[in-house]
Order: C-alpha cells, then sequence, then structure tokens
C-alpha cells in the first residue's frame, strides 16, 4: 500500500477537476422527487470502451452465463449462502469505508454484522443479521472518494469486469489491500474463487443485462448511464 | 337570541364542504395505494398461465396504460428537444416510447412474479409523490420507487427509479445520445426498428 499511496493520490488529485460540465438545464415543471441532475460522465475513451462493451458481451453470453445457468441446478438456498459467504468476507472493505467517511454507526453495525454473521449464521453462509435489523451498509474505495467531492474522472470498461470509472478502478484496487482473501490464499485459488463468486452472482440474477441487450436501441450508452447514475445515488446514500 | 340565518347558512355550508371534502379524502385511495393496485393487478395477470399470448399482453397494457403517463414522461425524456420537435414526431414518439417501455417494463417485472413486493412508504409534496416499494428476494432487497403526479382523482406514474436508476434519466441521457449524432427522426426509424424487431418475437441477441 504505502508504494502506491502516493500514485493513487496523484491520480486523485489529478482527476478531481471536473471534466465534464452540464450543458442542458431543463425542468418541466418543480419536481420535487427529482433525482439530481448531476449523474453524467466523460467518455473519452469510447471507441476502446465500445471495443470492451463487446468483447465483453460475447464473454457474456457465449461463456459465463452458460456456466451460471449450470450452477442454477444447484438448489436456490445453497446459491444464496455462497453469496452470503463471499459478502461476509467483504466486511472489511465496508467497514473501512463506512469508518473513512466517519459513519461511525455503520461501521460499527457492519463489524457487529461479521461477529454476528460468521457465528450464528455459520461462518458467514446466513445472514442472521439483517433479520435482526443489522443492515448491511455497501461502501467502498470509490463511494469514498465521492463522498469527498472527487469526480468519476471519466468511464472505463475493462476486460471481463466491466463497467467502472477512474475513480471507481482505483477505489478497487485500494479495496484490494484489505481483503481477507489474496494474503491467505494462492493466486489460481484466488481467481478461481472469483470466477465462483462472480458465477454465483450471475446465476442469481434474473437476467438483466439480457433484458437491456434486447430492449434497448444502444445498451451500451444504456449500461453507461445506469451505472452513472447508481454509483451517484451509493455516493449520496 | 339565535344566529343570524345568513351566520347560520354560512356555517352550514363551511361544516357541510368539510365533511365534503373528508368524504372526498377518505373515498380516494392516495398514491400508494392507487400504484399498488396497479402492481397487483399486473402480478396477478402475470401469474395467470391459462391465458393465452396476445389477450395476456392486452389486459397487460389496458392495466399499465390506466397508470403511467407516457405523454409526460416523454417529455421529461426529450427534454429541449420536446420543444423543437413538431407535432407529429412527438405524438409518433409517445407512441412508440409507450409501446417499447410497456414491453420493457413487463419484461422486467414478469421475473419476479414468485418474490413479495412490499410497499413502504408513499412521500406527497402537492400534486407529486414518491411511492417507494422494495423487491425482496432470496439474495437481495431491490428499492423501486413510483414517481407519480396527480391529475383529478388519479396518480399516474411518470418515473420509476430502480436503485437510484430513473427510467427517465436514463433514457433522457441515453436517447439523448442518439438524437445529437442522428436527430429526431433517426431516433425514430431506430425506435420503430427496434418495436418491430420485437413484435416479431425474434430476439436477435440470443445466440
Amino acid at each position: 500500500m504505502s508504494r502506491i499511496a502516493p500514485l493513487l493520490l496523484l491520480l486523485l488529485l489529478f482527476f478531481s477537476v471536473p471534466v465534464f460540465a452540464e450543458e442542458q438545464d431543463f425542468s418541466l415543471e418543480e419536481d420535487p422527487f427529482a433525482e439530481p441532475e448531476t449523474a453524467k460522465i466523460a467518455d473519452p475513451l469510447e471507441p476502446v470502451n465500445r471495443g470492451m462493451f463487446w468483447v465483453n458481451d460475447k464473454l457474456y453470453v457465449y461463456l459465463l452465463k452458460p456456466v451460471a445457468k449450470g450452477l442454477r441446478v444447484i438448489p436456490e438456498p445453497a446459491r444464496v449462502s455462497t453469496s452470503n459467504f463471499f459478502s461476509n468476507l467483504g466486511t472489511p472493505a465496508r467497514a473501512a469505508n463506512n469508518l473513512l467517511q466517519l459513519k461511525f454507526t455503520n461501521t460499527a453495525g457492519e463489524l457487529a454484522r461479521f461477529l454476528v454473521n460468521s457465528t450464528f449464521g455459520l461462518a458467514g453462509l446466513f445472514d442472521p443479521a439483517t433479520k435482526w435489523g443489522l443492515e448491511k451498509k455497501d461502501e467502498d474505495l470509490g463511494q469514498t472518494f465521492g463522498h469527498y467531492g472527487i469526480g468519476q474522472g471519466f468511464y472505463l470498461v475493462l476486460p471481463v469486469l466491466g463497467p467502472t470509472s477512474l475513480r471507481d478502478g482505483v477505489g478497487r484496487i485500494g479495496d484490494h489491500f484489505v481483503d481477507p482473501l489474496p494474503p491467505a490464499l494462492k493466486t489460481e485459488e484466488l481467481a478461481g474463487l472469483r470466477v465462483l463468486d462472480a458465477e454465483n452472482a450471475i446465476s442469481l440474477d434474473k437476467d438483466t443485462y439480457e433484458g437491456i441487450r434486447e430492449n434497448e436501441l444502444d445498451p451500451y450508452l444504456f449500461v453507461r448511464d445506469a451505472y452513472t447514475q447508481m454509483r451517484a445515488g451509493k455516493v449520496r446514500k | 337570541m339565535g344566529l343570524h340565518w345568513m351566520t347560520k347558512y354560512r356555517l352550514f355550508l363551511l361544516v357541510g364542504g368539510f365533511l365534503l371534502v373528508a368524504g372526498v379524502a377518505l373515498a380516494t385511495p392516495g398514491p400508494l395505494e392507487q400504484a399498488r393496485t396497479t402492481v397487483d393487478a399486473v402480478m396477478a395477470i402475470l401469474r395467470e398461465s391459462n391465458l393465452e399470448k396476445e389477450a395476456r399482453r392486452e389486459k397487460l397494457s389496458t392495466t399499465i396504460r390506466a397508470r403511467f403517463d407516457f405523454s409526460e414522461m416523454s417529455q421529461r425524456i426529450l427534454a429541449t428537444n420536446w420543444k423543437s420537435a413538431s407535432e407529429a414526431q412527438r405524438d409518433s414518439f409517445i407512441r412508440i416510447f409507450s409501446d417499447l417501455l410497456e414491453r420493457n417494463y413487463i419484461g422486467r417485472i414478469e421475473s419476479y412474479t414468485d418474490e413479495k413486493i412490499d410497499f413502504l412508504k408513499e412521500r406527497v409534496q402537492g400534486n407529486r409523490a414518491a411511492v417507494d416499494t422494495v423487491i425482496v428476494t432470496k439474495s437481495a432487497e431491490i428499492p423501486i420507487s413510483y414517481r407519480m403526479v396527480q391529475q383529478g382523482s388519479e396518480w399516474m406514474v411518470y418515473d420509476v427509479v430502480i436503485e437510484s436508476v430513473s427510467f427517465v434519466n436514463n433514457y433522457r441521457n441515453s436517447y439523448g445520445e442518439i438524437l445529437k449524432k442522428e436527430g429526431f427522426d433517426g431516433l425514430l426509424a431506430r425506435m420503430t426498428e427496434k418495436l418491430a424487431q420485437l413484435e416479431q418475437g425474434g430476439d436477435p441477441s440470443q445466440p
């Protein structure tokens, strides 16, 4: 972490300047419930991103999804438990980022969840904490950056991992350092678990991406905007 | 010394008026109840297994169109482009977009027919309301908020916000890009093509 920290800081300073200015301001009628209009993202790498989106699309349709469909023969409760297990291991990152945002109650909540779910929840396979009113408080380093006013920078589509932004991508690298799995495992074991986690998540998902690629005029634009809005929403929370 | 007849009359009107207002308020379901009725009706139709495909589409369409204000939605999506569009362009947009969105909405909600939908709360400000719901699946909770505008006694949906992603904003931005590059008629042509594709039932995107 110590070697990479100055680099991260430099990148952040560089990109904290808003790259994209709001060009239109339109309101039909005063709407007290309108979502903030700021959720837009610059996309200077669009041609490259579109290429990567195309590759990921094929990867998803021809490899990841068929495997996930295969996983669906496993009863859903078992897959939900798998998802709970990985989610429980995400506690350090969530707790750290709640702390960095000075959300002390949430930090304590995350730690309490970890204790409850690791014991009564049988090593995280079950999630009794949520039933007891201790809900997961999802935070990551990208959101922490956002919380302190750092913009998305620009949109990025990563191979396999999919949509992200400069800010959130850097955040992912940062969160990696508090992940309990990497130090404990060999690289190939780690990769195997990551694939399992992802495939399991796709198997639980209700074909969201299929809906988008079937219905939308331009799935790339739709996903880019949905990602931007979703992340802006998470930062506001 | 009784009250002057005029005062009595006014009092009578006032009390009568109060009762009338209270009565209407009690009789008219609020935005949350209206949204719930529609969502329940849609779910019920989706669960009916013996319905023929065309009849089902028809019933769903009627139910959804009674609760969604596609005209307001279209204006919000097109934003500044709405002002510069001709009457005919606006009408075509509303017509094609409502068909597309209807399919999209049905397709999305269809995957959740076995899940529980909780109607959490309504927030009303003047003639606008937000109705917060959550779909509780075994592995996740998906917050869905309906934005509604009052028209007479009816509350009409003009935006659906799923996990902070607003339909209207999403389409405004993605359609906006297409509008910028291909113009209004270009956008309409692409929408028509997409609708035809979907109506053929063929799913071109499947491997």
